[in-house]
């Protein structure tokens, strides 16, 4: 056929389907019901003719939420590709003659591409966006041990599934409680390079370092406000081990708690309002919330579950994840308003991804702790293994 | 037949008829952004081809550089004794003594942890409260510092591993406050004493039973040596 006729009956196919597509009635939306009581089932997804690396990365990026990846014709969904060298993918699907959608890429590195690729596959399969190209920062006990015989600790940056990890400080000193400025290339963190635990921000993309607040006592557990205008933070200046919220270059504090027990680990809730955290004010550790303007601190009803500590807010604002620490370290998650607090995993210290479905937190004892990543809706748990040595409280970009 | 049926029923039609004798249309090709496009954020630190990120020491000298909102006072602003959680507004702005006036050393004044080895306070477990046990320790220790006018303390605070990690450089601090308050409360000169937490990062004892556990549950006294030492 000539290219002419060709066009022709593609432009008459496609008058017809616009024309049904008016005349039908708009489908549902599908709503993916992402914590539900039940644990939900996976998706499985066959990966057809890439080179091993690309299907390792797709094959960790996949199943980390919520996709098994299956053998010959087994999968809903099939991805054919390659990678001559730059990626390339067909997602098919089962049923269907057309495929999901046909891609290749270009740029960047061959993993990155297999990343991008992941994205696009979650994208369109479940509606939400993915996150293989997102990046975590965490600390690691370096082995080094400091003049007191301490423990020496440094923070690091590295893709989320743990690849191009990058050392962030290398002071051999304590530095630990990393956290990110959201949008920006910048963490704030706590070290004792001064000999004093003290809260410095980071510039990463110069290496300049600034303190933030080095007041006398403690000052750690930094918390960048959505906007990534003001830091909550704890600090001791007045006595006691209280929550305090600062512009973010530390000017401008402001006390919001003062109880007669002592606060730790502040989150902020992702419209910026209200700040969740630990307090010991009535006895065994429980979650409070405080407007971050200030006012009153409530406590978060947690069905009875006690000793809860490291709250982190779910981005889409719907859920707290936090470590229930009565014996073994345990993730539990409610419903932000509070409610009936359930448990996920053993670990501690969650940090929700930006999908609102993925959590990273940490397992295992000392000296051997790693990060692993929690599917919440079908609460499988998948180690960071890439990342090795003993490393514990991570923060995920948002 | 349902919606979803009646429009991959369409789809599959008007596809039918178009993929007919036509060529296929082209994949899409999405570019990633390369070195110096401006993109968001993380990817453009991944395309640096990043050598050691070395912080610089811009603004952060160590010591007694820095002593912001310190004016000395050694009067303690009590915390509130009563228990039960706070509900009046705070949005009011604090006034400017703080309660942990003691001094940040810098390395000036050489460091003794031998001297008062023998007085590290033991704490039960999740509680800062000095036992009546440890009562005589500090004394001891009040007594040092009455006697070496020249000596200022650091009160270090550790934990056991059973909590979590910044849960545990609060009980710390809470522990080294409570010792340094008794110290207050004994004659010595809250300027003379200042407090650090290491929350659990500092086991003596890096065992997990019951005994490592109640070892690590410590504070511990470090000396800051000054000029004339009268003993």
């Amino acid at each position: 056929m000539s290219s002419v006729r060709c066009r022709s009956w593609y432009l008459r196919s496609m008058a017809a389907v616009l024309a049904a597509l008016v005349l039908l009635p708009p489908a549902v939306a599908e709503e993916t019901i992402l914590i539900d009581a039940k644990t939900q089932g996976t998706i499985p997804i066959r990966l057809v003719g890439f080179p091993r690396e690309v299907e390792d990365t797709l094959t960790f990026d996949l199943s980390v939420v919520g996709f098994e990846i299956v053998g010959p014709g087994k999968g809903q969904y099939e991805v054919r590709g390659g990678a001559d060298p730059e990626v390339r993918g067909v997602l098919l699907e089962a049923g269907l003659n057309q495929p999901r959608f046909s891609r290749a890429y270009t740029g960047g590195s061959s993993r990155s591409q297999a990343h991008a690729l992941a994205d696009d596959i979650v994208k369109e399969i479940t509606k939400h966006p993915g996150i293989a190209r997102t990046r975590i920062a965490y600390r690691c006990i370096s082995g080094a041990r400091g003049s007191h015989n301490q423990l020496l600790s440094e923070i690091y940056v590295a893709d989320y599934d743990g690849a191009n990890a990058v050392p962030i400080t290398q002071d051999r000193s304590v530095a630990v409680a990393p956290t990110w400025v959201p949008g920006r290339l910048q963490l704030l963190y706590t070290s004792y390079l001064s000999g004093y635990p003290d809260i410095y921000s980071q510039d990463l993309t110069t290496s300049a370092r600034l303190p933030v607040a080095h007041f006398n006592g403690l000052n750690t557990s930094a918390a960048v406000s959505p906007n990534g205008t003001h830091v909550a933070m704890i600090l001791s200046r007045t006595g006691n081990p209280s929550l305090w919220v600062a512009n973010l270059d530390g000017s401008n504090p402001r006390q919001l708690t003062r109880t007669s027990g002592y606060e730790a680990s502040p989150c902020w809730s992702p419209d910026g309002r209200t700040i969740c955290f630990t307090s010991t004010a009535e006895g065994k550790a429980a979650l409070f919330t405080v407007p971050a303007a200030g006012g009153a601190m409530t406590k978060l009803k947690t069905g009875g579950i006690l000793n809860c500590t490291e709250p982190d807010w779910s981005p889409d604002g719907k859920w707290i994840a936090f470590t229930r620490a009565s014996g073994e370290f345990k993730i539990y998650i409610v419903p932000a308003s509070g409610g009936t607090a359930e448990e996920y995993s053993a670990g501690e210290d969650p940090c929700w991804a930006p999908n609102s479905r993925t959590i990273i937190f940490t397992r295992g004892r000392d000296p051997s702790r790693r990060l692993s990543l929690l599917d919440v809706p079908t609460r499988r748990v998948k180690d960071v293994t890439r990342i090795s040595g003993s490393c514990s409280q991570p923060s995920w970009t948002k | 037949m349902n919606q979803l049926t009646k429009i991959g029923l369409t789809l599959l039609t008007a596809v039918a008829l178009c993929s007919v004798g036509c060529k296929k249309k082209p994949s899409n090709i999405t570019p990633l952004p390369g070195a110096g496009q401006s993109s968001a954020p993380t990817t453009s630190f991944a395309s640096d081809p990043i050598r050691t990120a070395r912080p610089t020491n811009t603004g952060v000298p160590p010591g007694n550089a820095f002593q912001p909102g310190n004016d000395g006072g050694s009067r303690t602003v009590p915390f509130d004794p009563t228990g039960g959680t706070q509900k009046s507004d705070l949005s009011a702005p604090l006034s400017g003594t703080d309660a942990n006036p003691g001094p940040r050393p810098g390395g000036d004044k050489p460091e003794d942890r031998l001297t008062l080895q023998g007085d590290t306070v033991y704490f039960e477990y999740d509680k800062s409260a000095i036992k009546s046990s440890e009562y005589a320790k500090v004394a001891a220790v009040a007594e040092y510092l009455k006697s070496n006018p020249g000596d200022d303390l650091v009160v270090e605070g550790h934990c056991d591993e059973r909590g979590t990690e910044e849960y545990n450089r609060a009980l710390g601090e809470r522990r080294a406050l409570a010792v340094r308050e008794r110290l207050v409360n004994l004659g010595v000169p809250a300027s003379r004493v200042t407090t650090i937490s290491y929350g659990k990062d500092r086991p003596v004892d890096v065992a997990h039973t019951e005994d490592a556990f109640s070892k690590n549950r410590r504070g511990e006294f470090v000396l800051l040596k000054g000029g004339t030492a009268t003993k």
